[in-house]
């Protein structure tokens, strides 16, 4: 709607926000650091708007917890868009300047009304009312949100109703505001920035466009594919089908991190080839056919490019054990060997500077400017003498004006019913990373967190007969896992909530891969479950099963 | 920003701003104030007494850390009645720790601005407090460890855990001499909210506070070789400085605050969750899976020569598009350009992706 996926605002500009209105990130936990930004405006007075299903701890410091049900965002926001409008509380000069669509989705949210929306979303009628006056009569208020909005079948409805509410009050090119999504890994943003997308050469330049397409054909050489490639959800439903018949995996566990990974291991199992270049043996190097060992960040040279768009260096500090190599250089081999010929590139500078040549965006930066700016820089930088830009949008929208987009609420695609009463949720933890390789290497994070858990409302446990600590099977119509019952007053009656991180008890056996019709991420944040307590007969049980 | 007005530094017309700190001000210059308690991070407390100055018509002299100017102020930061007060305070220091063989107080790997404080004025001689200062007993989380004697009750890291990291897992307890830095009910810091971060290791000034992580004897070991780089789990983009001893990392911490986007501050898997880089189980050597299903030790142009085979037999089989790439987001830019190039320019397919919604 007004630009590429990124952080409108820079992290640094969240200490002077007057309000944050923070939805579907438990940011104390997936990006501390930033917390900490979002606890100095707190203490500072600012106000804190928190909309998710658990209170989380974020949410016992805010002004408002708006403890919505879990797949209910559309109806929240659009009743949020409801009383801004109904109010006259938008910012006509705004719209008038740098929108179009005013009029349609004037219409589009006429219906949801705010005690309409109490009914779906649990969330008070007043509190909406609140929440929205507060928040379009606050000149420096900012949304931030991570994969609360974004892993559901309707995630990129969900964000479109974010972007609706900044359009129609002018949160835009304004400091500490905006619309903020919070990346969850150290390099997502570059990833995508540097065309590792079916849709996208690097700097979001579309591989449809011909004259785009052109370019690279130029640069690189060879004729290039005309036709969208296939999104990671896709894929994995095409290599299930039998339709992907070779996989390469690079530094990722798709068989934990994947929704309904059971679906993904038949796939694996049915690939004629698959490759993996790892640093630790993992859940998916067991199907490789050749594993080639690469080097973590700190055994070699390149760029990571943070959530607000800032390309930082990542600085070669140790070598890499025995023969393993930087991932890069391996590339480069590997396209030699398929009859490519990669150029003779001598370090990762002279990659940066080949892929920033064809890359507008980020044309400006190279290595010798990240060595003189300790900050980094942050994208749009299209020339060498270009400061960067830490905020988006300070002379209105880039490209024309922006237009609403009007949706509606859909529910998620699978809701508890008798068999599978509960919703699931699931996400990470402060303490562990992703499938855990990592910090279940080290003790403090082992410490605080052993193994898998669930949270439980103290009503559901009663319900299931659970004390804080009991084992209990959690199973979904795509699998089922043992965890442990955390009675925990953080999570609604009806929900439960599991981490993501351990290999041993994995929930994307239970998630969901139903995928957004546009970007294919998968329901990871809704699906229907059953639980059962684990008794110590069934227990011996399954170990006998398992042959112990 | 309001207006400026002007004050006098050390007898120097300076630009000041309403509501500033005389350190505000005197960060602009050349003067330095010495401080102990005082983070940038922090709301000051003038709590160590090593800032004072004097202030032209205040009788006396008055904490540089917390004292906001006026216009036409005058501030003076070096004189003899200053000199005097630091002799008098850095010796009552003195005689309420511990020394070494020197007669200066103790140091440990962290390093000790108290001890080199002491090291700019003469000795007194004070007879020795000898206060019992308490330790947390059995602290068995692995990484935090305080060491009470080094400590100077600046509470800066109770401060921090307040003011900044906001879990409150660390207080001064007790009084007088016995005053201490404690959790409640004196338990392991894995027990209270305490999440680990060492904010209280990286703003303690006099190495009080220290990792275990860290060998305590590095500096003797000929120290480190700092590496500045960017850490590799969320997407903030913390800055860190990798200490690296003889091709290991042994230490990491933020740069300065105010320096980068994290603002000296890190979390626990940025600050201590490193040990995976030098773990065992990573993998060392090329794998090629043999006829017997098990994965066997190969050269690189085996490896190599293997990948390319597998991949152009089910491109020349069943077409490029039957070829799936999962490029990472953990892994740098650069790499994921070449990944999609691999995939793009010697395939000819789009079906290259990476875990791109989280």
């Amino acid at each position: 709607m007004f630009g590429a996926g990124a952080m409108t605002n820079a992290i640094d500009e969240i200490r002077d926000s007057e309000m944050m209105f923070v939805i579907g990130s438990n940011t104390t936990e997936a990006h501390p650091i930033i917390a900490m930004e979002m606890k100095r405006a707190r203490q500072r007075g600012a106000k804190l708007v928190v909309a998710d299903p658990r209170k989380i701890w974020l949410a016992e410091m805010a002004d408002v917890h708006l403890q919505l049900k879990p797949g209910t965002d559309v109806w929240l926001l659009s009743a949020l868009a409801n009383v801004i409008i109904s109010e006259g509380l938008h910012d006509q000069a705004f719209v008038d300047k740098h929108t179009k669509g005013f009029d349609a989705i004037s219409a589009k949210v006429k219906n949801y009304t705010p005690e309409e929306a109490e009914k779906i979303t649990g969330v008070s009628a007043e509190d909406i009312r609140t929440v929205a006056r507060m928040y379009a009569t606050t000149k420096h208020a900012g949304i931030y949100y991570t994969l609360g909005i974004t892993e559901h079948t309707h995630g990129t409805d969900n964000v479109y109703c974010l972007a609706n509410l900044v359009l129609m009050t002018g949160h835009l090119g304004v400091r500490a505001a905006g619309m903020n999504p919070l990346r969850g890994q150290n390099n997502v943003q570059g990833a995508n920035d540097a065309g590792a997308t079916p849709v996208y050469y690097p700097g979001y330049q579309k591989v449809t466009d011909a004259a785009v397409r052109e370019k690279f054909e130029a640069a690189w050489g060879v004729p290039l594919s005309p036709n969208e490639g296939l999104n990671l959800n896709v894929m994995m439903k095409e290599m299930a089908k039998g339709n992907v018949k070779a996989l390469y995996v690079m530094g990722e566990d798709i068989v934990i991190s994947e929704p309904n990974v059971s679906q993904v291991e038949a796939g694996l199992n049915q690939c004629e080839f698959v490759v993996c270049q790892e640093i630790f043996h993992n859940e998916t190097t067991r199907f490789a056919d050749v594993v080639l060992p690469g080097a973590c960040f700190a055994e070699k040279d390149g760029v990571f490019t943070n959530s607000d768009r800032r390309v930082q260096r990542v600085r070669k500090a140790v070598d890499p054990p025995g023969r393993a190599r930087a991932d890069w250089e391996i590339l480069c081999d590997v396209a030699r060997a398929c009859g490519y010929p990669m150029p003779n590139y001598v370090n990762a500078s002279d990659v940066f500077d080949e892929y920033a040549s064809l890359t507008p965006k980020i044309a400006g930066i190279s290595y010798g400017r990240l060595e003189k700016n300790v900050a980094g820089l942050q994208w749009p930088c299209p020339t060498p003498d270009h400061p960067g830009t830490p905020t988006l949008h300070l002379d209105g929208p880039m490209i024309g004006k922006a237009e609403f987009q009007a949706v509606d609420y859909r529910p998620s695609a699978e809701l508890p019913d008798n068999d599978y009463p509960l919703i699931l949720s699931t996400g990470r933890t402060l303490y562990h990373y992703n499938s855990g390789t990592q910090t279940r290497r080290d003790a403090g994070p082992v410490a605080k967190q052993r193994g898998n858990f669930i949270e439980i409302s103290k009503r559901d446990a009663k319900i299931y007969g659970l004390e804080h600590g009991d084992r209990v099977k959690v199973s979904s119509r795509r699998g089922e896992v043992e965890a442990e019952a955390w009675v925990s007053p953080r999570v609604r009656f009806g929900c439960i909530w599991m981490p993501m991180h351990f290999a041993e008890s994995r929930a994307n056996l239970l998630t969901n891969d139903a995928g957004d019709s546009v970007t294919g991420t998968g329901e990871y944040k809704v699906c229907a479950v059953a639980i059962e307590k684990v008794t110590s007969e069934t227990a011996e049980e399954a170990l006998e099963l398992a042959g112990h | 920003m309001s207006e400026s007005f002007s004050i006098k530094l050390n007898g120097q017309a300076v630009e000041a701003f309403p509501g500033e700190t005389v350190f505000q001000v005197a960060d602009r210059t050349e003067v330095k104030i010495p401080s102990l308690c005082h983070d940038d991070r922090l709301a000051p407390v003038g709590a160590c007494r090593v800032c004072l100055v004097e202030v032209a018509g205040q009788r006396r002299l008055q904490p540089g850390c917390a004292w906001v100017v006026t216009p036409d102020m005058e501030i003076t930061t070096e004189s003899d009645r200053i000199e005097k007060h630091r002799t008098v305070l850095y010796n009552l220091y003195m005689a309420d720790h511990e020394l070494d063989d020197s007669g200066l107080p103790i140091e440990t790997a962290n390093g000790n601005q108290l001890r080199d404080l002491c090291k700019t004025v003469p000795t007194m001689g004070l007879e020795p407090v000898n206060a019992p200062r308490a330790a947390r007993p059995a602290d068995d989380n692995p990484y935090i460890h305080f060491e009470p004697d080094l400590c100077i009750l600046c509470a800066r890291c109770t401060r921090y855990c307040d003011e900044v990291e906001a879990v409150n897992a660390i207080t001064l307890s007790n009084r007088g001499g016995e005053t201490t830095i404690a959790t409640a009910g004196q338990r392991s810091l894995i027990d209270t909210t305490c999440e680990l971060c060492g904010g209280c290791i990286d703003t303690c000034p006099t190495g009080a506070l220290i990792e275990k992580k860290a060998p305590a004897n590095l500096v003797q070991l000929g120290g480190t070789e700092s590496v500045r780089s960017t850490c590799n789990f969320c997407g903030v983009g913390c800055q860190l400085d990798l200490h690296v001893h003889d091709d290991k990392i042994v230490k990491v911490t933020s740069p300065e605050p105010g320096e980068t986007l994290n603002d000296g501050n890190l979390c626990v898997k940025g600050r201590f969750a490193y040990d995976f880089v030098h773990h065992a189980d990573r993998i060392t050597e090329p794998l090629i899976r043999g006829k017997d299903g098990l994965l066997h030790p190969a050269t690189w142009e085996e490896a190599i020569s293997a990948t390319a085979e597998g991949l152009m037999k089910v491109r020349d089989q069943h077409g490029a598009d039957a070829l799936g790439f999962v490029s990472s987001s953990r892994c740098t830019g650069e790499e994921n350009y070449l990944m999609q190039k691999l995939s793009r320019a010697a395939f000819r397919t789009n079906n290259i992706h990476q875990c791109a919604a989280t």
